[in-house]
């Protein structure tokens, strides 16, 4: 009997795969390795109309992120690069690029710059499964992470994962180093895009402000895209779309 | 003329998807003028009150790899002595070879440099309009070679031309011409970006400038950006002696739509009170084209009079949002002047902006700032997009 519950034991253990796991499959869910991809951001703030901004947004691996405003018309051409740890602004106006805090908000909504181009939490975050829960009806896999270190946006995240083998991230809480619950993000709305279901709407929301958020949605995914590295350097934001 | 030519370099650039952006625009720039150090006896012929009445145009085509960009603006001044002209701010033509190399030829800006509000390594453009910074500014006729031979690593080779005069006066100052060879190479080091300009050519001083910025614990941004070189760019020359430009400051957002920004700027061969003293006798002295020409140093293609400014601004706005609020401000820490430029820009709609500019010289009669003819202007810009 003892033998038999043992053995069950390790069959359970076996089959269910380790925080690392569980984080490397939830950070390729949305986007994969290399994407290409076009994104609506809408801005939500009590009593004030919404601000929506439309871009297009291309990623390759875990360090390289860029984004390009294209509506409004008066946005258009602004533009947003990510390179590890190093975040620029191009200014169309100006015709200039500035280097920006990965930690400043973008775009004056709730996603800070190092959110929309959190290219790989597994870089970021040493992970520790603390559980497994029930979260909108489905069956999670409750992550804790905490920062590597204190260049990390959030000190600490409270991520949970779908536990029926799809990794989709449903849910993210974020403290700060004091322990207080800053913003919590929530995915949903799986669709079929660009060859695969994954989850295509993330919406944001401030503990710092009752009915404050921000909505991501993705409108085209192209994962099987070639970049070229040099397309993600300050000398290519400057020439522009 | 140039737009035809544009058109027609797109057009045979092939039927590839792109995009276009077109921006109509009307402009007034208001003045109120006055006799003084640099107008005495009203040289510049300045109507009390001077309007630069503008209609604006920016065409910008992306065909594939190509982009041709026009942004031009025909100028009617309603004052002392009336006129109309019109002007190419930029006309370029680029086209990329990949992702490693990309030419521009044409107007264009060149606006390298970490630097807010003065950028010491760049001296391949006219000169930004002293009183209001926001503004935009003309280009320089250029071409440009861009290559990226690794990700960590950019060089940009360029030869222009250019005039040292600043626009967007109510008075003519075309300045002299300037040709200018200039490489500046770019590098990623350790989250630092580092750039090593050398620039030099006719009617100019050969520079060699270093510049570096870094983010501080995820939030703020610092820069410094500096230039060194023989001989003084205004009068007088002091052939043997060399000067140092450094341009420092920090980039702080703070809470979800504001930012501030301060830079102090150290002009290396800028007057002292003696050295500024002696300049205005001179000017006090001299007369006819003499006086023409001296007046007009603090705007041909000088980066300030005296030696020590700063730079503050503070802004909020927010990506999609309605209005912009700034306050920029320039003080000249050398002679205690300072120039107060608020702003504000209403967007109705995604397509339409209003921007509304005030520029106010204060300070002690003898500051830089109060020494030129403008006692304030208003600067009022509606553009719709497309």
């Amino acid at each position: 009997m003892l033998l038999l519950l043992l053995t069950m034991a390790a069959a359970v253990a076996a089959a269910t795969p380790t925080a690392d796991t569980i984080l490397c499959r939830a950070d390729r869910a949305v986007l994969g390795e290399s994407a290409a991809y076009t994104l609506q951001m809408t801005v939500v703030r009590p009593g004030k109309p919404d601000r929506v901004v439309e871009m297009k947004g291309w990623k390759k691996g875990d360090a390289l992120g860029l984004v390009r405003y294209t509506a409004p018309a008066k946005e258009r051409g602004t533009a947003y690069l990510r390179n590890g740890a190093n975040t620029w602004l191009y200014l169309p106006s100006a015709e200039k690029v500035v280097r920006v805090g990965a930690k400043q908000n973008f775009g004056g909504g709730d996603f800070s710059n190092a959110d929309i181009f959190r290219l790989s939490l597994v870089n970021d975050y040493v992970p520790t499964l603390a559980g497994e829960e029930a979260w909108d009806g489905q069956p999670c896999y409750r992550l804790d992470l905490k920062a590597k270190d204190r260049t990390v946006a959030y000190d600490r995240v409270v991520y949970r994962v779908r536990s029926d083998g799809t990794f989709f991230p449903v849910h993210a809480e974020y403290y700060t180093i004091s322990g207080r619950r800053l913003k919590w993000l929530t995915l949903g709305e799986v669709a079929r895009m660009g060859g695969r279901a994954r989850p295509t709407r993330l919406t944001m929301e401030s503990a710092l402000e009752q009915g404050s958020r921000t909505v991501l949605r993705f409108l085209a995914i192209d994962d099987d895209v070639t970049l070229d590295d040099r397309m993600f350097t300050p000398s290519a934001l400057e020439r522009g779309q | 003329m140039k737009l035809l030519v544009l058109a027609m370099a797109l057009a045979a650039a092939g039927a590839e998807a792109g995009s276009r952006q077109v921006e109509i625009g009307v402009e007034n720039l208001y003045y109120r003028t006055a006799e003084s150090p640099l107008n005495r006896g009203n040289l510049l012929g300045l109507d009390p009150d001077e309007d630069l009445l503008r209609g604006t145009l920016l065409w910008r085509e992306v065909r594939g790899r190509a982009r041709g960009v026009f942004r031009g603006l025909v100028e009617q001044r309603i004052g002392g002595r009336d006129r109309t002209e019109w002007r190419a701010r930029e006309a370029y033509l680029q086209y990329g070879f990949g992702e490693a190399v990309t030419v521009r030829a044409g107007r264009q800006r060149i606006a390298w440099g970490s630097g807010f509000a003065w950028n010491p390594t760049n001296r391949l453009e006219p000169p930004r309009n002293p009183l209001n910074t926001g503004l935009e500014q003309q280009g320089a006729d250029a071409v440009r070679v861009d290559v990226i031979p690794a990700a960590w690593a950019g060089v940009i080779v360029v030869a222009a031309r250019s005039r040292t005069g600043v626009s967007d006066l109510p008075f003519a100052n075309e300045g002299t011409e300037r040709r200018t060879a200039a490489v500046r190479a770019r590098f990623l080091v350790r989250e630092t970006d580092l750039a090593a300009v050398v620039s030099g050519g006719r009617n100019q001083r050969t520079l060699v400038g270093l510049d570096a910025a870094r983010t501080l614990f995820g939030q703020a941004t610092a820069h410094v950006e500096a230039s060194t070189y023989r001989g003084a760019e205004m009068p007088p020359a002091r052939e043997r002696q060399r000067f140092v430009r450094v341009a420092a400051g920090v980039l702080y957002p703070r809470g979800e739509h504001t930012s501030w920004t301060i830079e102090y700027f150290f002009n290396g061969e800028g007057y002292g009170d003696d050295a500024r003293d002696a300049w205005l006798g001179q000017l006090e002295g001299s007369a006819g084209e003499a006086y023409a020409a001296a007046a007009t140093v603090p705007y041909s293609g000088g980066l300030g009079l005296r030696r020590h400014y700063v730079h503050g601004s503070w802004t909020r706005s927010a990506v999609g949002g309605r209005w912009t609020t700034a306050l920029r401000a320039v003080f000249g820490a050398s002679d205690g002047g300072l120039a107060l430029t608020p702003g504000i820009v209403y967007a109705p709609r995604g397509d339409l902006t209003v921007h509304l500019d005030a520029i106010v010289p204060v300070g002690p009669a003898d500051s830089e700032y109060r020494l030129a003819p403008v006692r304030a202007a208003v600067q009022a810009r509606i553009r719709a997009l497309f």
